[in-house]
């Protein structure tokens, strides 16, 4: 089940949603920002955007306030979601 | 950027009013901006237009795409099939985005990389997507494949939502550019423009593709995964032979196709 993190108002009106969808462009993990036609990749591991375009600027600082509150939630959701790509363990073949 | 966009019909002072200074509303004028563009998008607001556009469209040697935001009588789609390249219509068992959203994903500049509807096509197990340029992209169903202590793609439910950036099976969800990234090859080349960071190596590659088909190291046997991760690092020269076929046979592409990804 995708997971859609609850917005503080009034950033749900606005039309800000923040996501793990079921099938996402799992590497690395990351969250989903959205806002009507936009979208931000926001790194779970380092904790910065992952693209250039659209603006980072753009993103409200209660929009990233709300993840960073968040953090180990969308964490633990991101490992639930996909074990195989989890944030911190090493993976079978590291050394 | 997506080609022209033009409208057609009576304005209805609705979302899609911003999407073109003029509407086109005489056959002449039609016509003219048929003839004047090689590539274009239509939207037809009402039945009316439709007439209009059986009257003055003639060939079929281009690449026009047409929505209609009315249901059209099958003799009258059959016509418009014959007219255009593509003709996206509000059938049965097509889902469209709102009329709010639709009118903003196709104005948008990245209309291309945004979804506005689709279908689902049970017999063959596909999902027909329409993207925001009135192109199509066609998904097999079982790419869906639920994760572990995930919902089941609920295919009965589908739906476009986010202003096309989710298709959305019931509870689960699926994002418009994991979908673009696998399918489209210029799309992902576009994604991959736009990243902060990125690992052009193979390994680099191999690593994000593996990652985006669930599979962990040790799914390469007989190659052992310390082989996989050693090459994921970058530790070993590119592999080649019967070590790369097996590689890329187990992610399902071909082996020049891997380090696009």
């Amino acid at each position: 089940m995708a997971f859609s993190l609850p917005l503080a108002p009034p950033l749900p009106a606005q039309g800000w949603k923040v996501k793990i969808r079921d099938r996402e462009r799992n590497e690395p993990p990351h969250v989903t920002i959205l806002h009507r036609t936009r979208a931000w990749r926001f790194d779970l591991r380092s904790g910065g955007f992952l693209d250039q375009e659209p603006d980072p600027k753009d993103v409200p600082g209660e929009v990233l306030a709300e993840i960073g509150k968040h953090k180990e939630l969308l964490r633990q959701k991101w490992d639930e979601m996909y074990p195989e790509n989890p944030i911190e363990s090493k993976e079978e073949g590291d050394e | 950027m997506s080609d022209p966009l033009f409208l057609l019909g009576k304005r209805h002072n609705g979302p899609f009013d911003r999407l073109s200074r003029d509407v086109l509303g005489n056959v002449e004028a039609v016509r003219n901006a048929y003839a004047q563009h090689s590539r274009a998008r239509w939207v037809a607001l009402d039945s009316e237009a439709l007439v209009l556009l059986a009257s003055a469209v003639r060939a079929h040697d281009r690449w026009h795409r047409l929505l209609l935001l009315e249901r059209a009588t099958t003799a009258r789609r059959e016509l418009l099939h014959a007219l255009f390249r593509v003709v996206v219509a509000p059938d049965d068992g097509v889902r469209l985005l709102a009329a709010d959203e639709l009118a903003e994903v196709m104005s948008d500049e990245r209309a291309d990389d945004l979804f506005i509807g689709g279908v689902v096509d049970y017999d063959d197990k596909a999902l027909l997507l329409y993207r925001g340029n009135l192109d199509r992209l066609v998904i097999p169903l079982p790419w869906f494949e639920p994760r572990p202590k995930a919902a089941r793609p609920d295919f009965a439910a589908f739906a476009v939502t986010d202003f096309g950036q989710t298709i959305q099976f019931g509870e689960y969800e699926a994002a418009a550019d994991a979908i673009l990234y696998e399918f489209d090859p210029e799309a992902r080349r576009r994604m991959k423009m736009r990243e902060i960071k990125q690992d052009t190596s193979f390994g680099g590659a191999l690593r994000r593709l593996r990652l985006s088909r669930g599979l962990s190291r040790s799914d390469f046997q007989p190659l052992a995964a310390k082989t996989i991760a050693r090459i994921e690092r970058g530790e070993v020269e590119e592999p080649h032979g019967d070590t790369l076929t097996a590689i890329a046979k187990r992610l399902g592409v071909r082996p020049d196709k891997i380090k696009s990804y």
